[in-house]
C-alpha cells in the first residue's frame, strides 16, 4: 500500500505560512492522511497554507477532494465568489498533476507557483 | 501492426491495491508503447475507475477486480470487470466546474475524468451479475 510523507514547515511571506510538502501518491487511499494533517495544522493555528506537490508522482480525484475540504477548512464563511483563494496556494505540481488541476477547474479557484520564494511572497 | 500482447491482472478490490493498479498500468503501458502522456491519462482514469467500484460498487462487500489491457495499431483498449452492483454512471451528476469551491459539492470528479481522458468509456452490465467498463484510448501507442 502506498504512503504518504507529510513534512510541515514554516515561512514568513505578508503572514506566517505553513507549508506542507507532500511525498507520495495521492489517490483514495491516502488522501485522508493529507486531510488529517490539514485540519491539525489549521487546529494549530495556520490560516495560509502553501502545499507542494513537487514530489507527488501521482494526483487522482481524491486528492482534489482533500484540496476542496482544505479551502474549506481555511475559507471564512463570507467568500462564496468565484475568486482564488487567499488562503491555499499550490507548489510545484508536476506536469500530470497539473494537468488534471486544470481539468477539474482547480486553477480558478488556486494560485499555481514553481518557486517557493515567489509562492511564499504572494500570501 | 496487428493486436499486440495483452496483460491481465486479478486483484482483491481494496483501495490498498490502487498503487499495485497503477503500477501494472505503467508497467503494460511500456511494454505497449504507450507514451509518456496518454499513459498518465491511463493510470489516471483506471484508477478513477477501480476507486469507483470499490467504494461505491462493492461497499462493505469483499470482491475482485479484473483488468485487461491490450493495444490495436495506435490504441489502447482496458477492461475493467467486478462483480458488484450494476452501476450506472449517468446517475452520477457532474462536477460544477463555474461556481464557488465552497459552494461546489463534493464527487463525480472521478467519471468526469474517466470521460475526459479517454476516446470511448462504456459501462456494461454483465449477463448474470457485475460490470464491466471499456475505456479506449486512441493515438496513445507511439510509432514504432
Amino acid at each position: 500500500m502506498g504512503t504518504l510523507n507529510i513534512m510541515v514547515g514554516q515561512a514568513q511571506g505578508n503572514v506566517p505560512v505553513t507549508i506542507l510538502r507532500v511525498e507520495g501518491d495521492i489517490d483514495a487511499a491516502t488522501h485522508k492522511s493529507l486531510q488529517d494533517k490539514a485540519a491539525e495544522v489549521v487546529e494549530g493555528g495556520a490560516t495560509h497554507i502553501l502545499l507542494d506537490l513537487g514530489a507527488v508522482n501521482y494526483m487522482g480525484s481524491a486528492g482534489f477532494r482533500a484540496i476542496h475540504a482544505m479551502t474549506n477548512m481555511l475559507s471564512d464563511e463570507a467568500s462564496s465568489e468565484l475568486s482564488k483563494s487567499p488562503y491555499l496556494k499550490l507548489l510545484n505540481p508536476t506536469e500530470a498533476v497539473a494537468r488534471v488541476i486544470k481539468t477539474l477547474g482547480f486553477d480558478v479557484y488556486l494560485d499555481i507557483y514553481q518557486d517557493r520564494d515567489e509562492a511564499v511572497g504572494s500570501f | 501492426m496487428a493486436k499486440g500482447q495483452v496483460f491481465d491482472l486479478s486483484v482483491k478490490a481494496s483501495l490498498e491495491n490502487l498503487q499495485k493498479i497503477r503500477q501494472y498500468i505503467d508497467h503494460a503501458g511500456e511494454l505497449l508503447g504507450v507514451s509518456e502522456s496518454a499513459l498518465g491519462d491511463l493510470r489516471l482514469v483506471v484508477d478513477e475507475a477501480v476507486t469507483n467500484v470499490i467504494l461505491h460498487g462493492y461497499g462493505e462487500l469483499e470482491g475482485t477486480v479484473e483488468l485487461h489491457m491490450e493495444g490495436e495499431d495506435d490504441a489502447v483498449t482496458i477492461r475493467i470487470r467486478d462483480r458488484a452492483e450494476t452501476f450506472n454512471p449517468s446517475q452520477v451528476k457532474k462536477p460544477q466546474l463555474d461556481t464557488a469551491l465552497k459552494d461546489r459539492p463534493f464527487g463525480g470528479m472521478g467519471i468526469f475524468l474517466i470521460k475526459k481522458m479517454t476516446d470511448e468509456a462504456e459501462f456494461l452490465p454483465i449477463p448474470g451479475g457485475g460490470n464491466e467498463i471499456r475505456l479506449v484510448k486512441r493515438g496513445a501507442i507511439l510509432p514504432k
